[in-house]
């Protein structure tokens, strides 16, 4: 689906399903840059090492790791650990995320100056950077 | 450019996606996001609140029940179905197209 879809002039993101259903049945048009979401906790870095994986084998070959609610150094050593190598951003542990939830809204338009909203702001530029 | 987020369900995917969408939106780029996730929330990230992402996924839902013998493309789903979100975002739900064929 997304393999099929026109990214010519325009950014077409994607919202994957969870877990690793869709990689392992993906081909290399899936996406042009794979972010791959984990937490600091052995279940979710078990489950980005297999996208890290399986993303290497069908030929996607650019990798964005983001390791998010990370709280402190040792939070992202542990996910530097698990995927060494690995292009990496932190998103901090932000309660202003979990209270945008609570009320349905997005983060953008209730805490626009959170630290985890700002850090998705870096990771946006990034991607802006790369894009052209 | 395509981007694909997956991760561990409960990681921060559709946060990360709603954000990063309105954000690059922002920087004049034709934004276009696809919600592929089983249970479809993005526009709930994406500032449309409960009510409207839940229209939206029920439409897709009809269009599913409606059409069995052909699925839609995705680039249909986004020219009928594509629902306008802050900073000029397209959102179209895509969820069935994402799951395995079952036959």
């Amino acid at each position: 689906m997304l393999g099929e879809l026109d990214a010519t002039g325009r950014v077409v993101i994607a919202d994957l399903e969870a877990g690793l259903g869709t990689l392992s049945r993906a081909e290399a048009g899936l996406a042009d840059v794979l972010l791959i979401l984990v937490e600091p906790n052995p279940r979710s870095l078990e489950v980005g090492r297999r996208a890290v994986e399986l993303a290497r084998e069908r030929g996607l070959l650019r990798l964005l790791i983001v390791a998010n609610r990370v709280r402190d150094a040792a939070d992202l050593a542990l996910v530097g650990e698990a995927l060494p190598g690995e292009i990496l951003f932190a998103v901090p542990d932000d309660p202003a995320i979990l209270e945008a939830d609570r009320r349905g809204a997005a983060p953008l338009d209730t805490a626009p100056t959170a630290p985890a909203v700002q850090a998705l702001g870096e990771l946006a530029r990034h991607l802006l950077e790369r894009s052209s | 450019m395509k981007l694909a987020i997956v991760g561990k369900g409960g990681s921060g995917k559709t946060t990360t996606a709603g954000v990063i969408a309105r954000l690059l939106a922002r920087q004049g780029l034709d934004v276009v996001a696809l919600d592929c996730d089983a249970n479809p929330n993005l526009g709930i990230s994406l500032g449309l609140g409960p009510e409207e992402t839940e229209r939206l996924v029920g439409i897709r839902q009809a269009l599913d029940d409606g059409e069995e013998e052909h699925a839609p493309s995705a680039d249909e789903l986004l020219t009928h179905f594509g629902a306008p979100a802050p900073d000029g975002v397209r959102l179209a739900v895509v969820t069935r197209i994402d799951r395995p064929n079952p036959g």
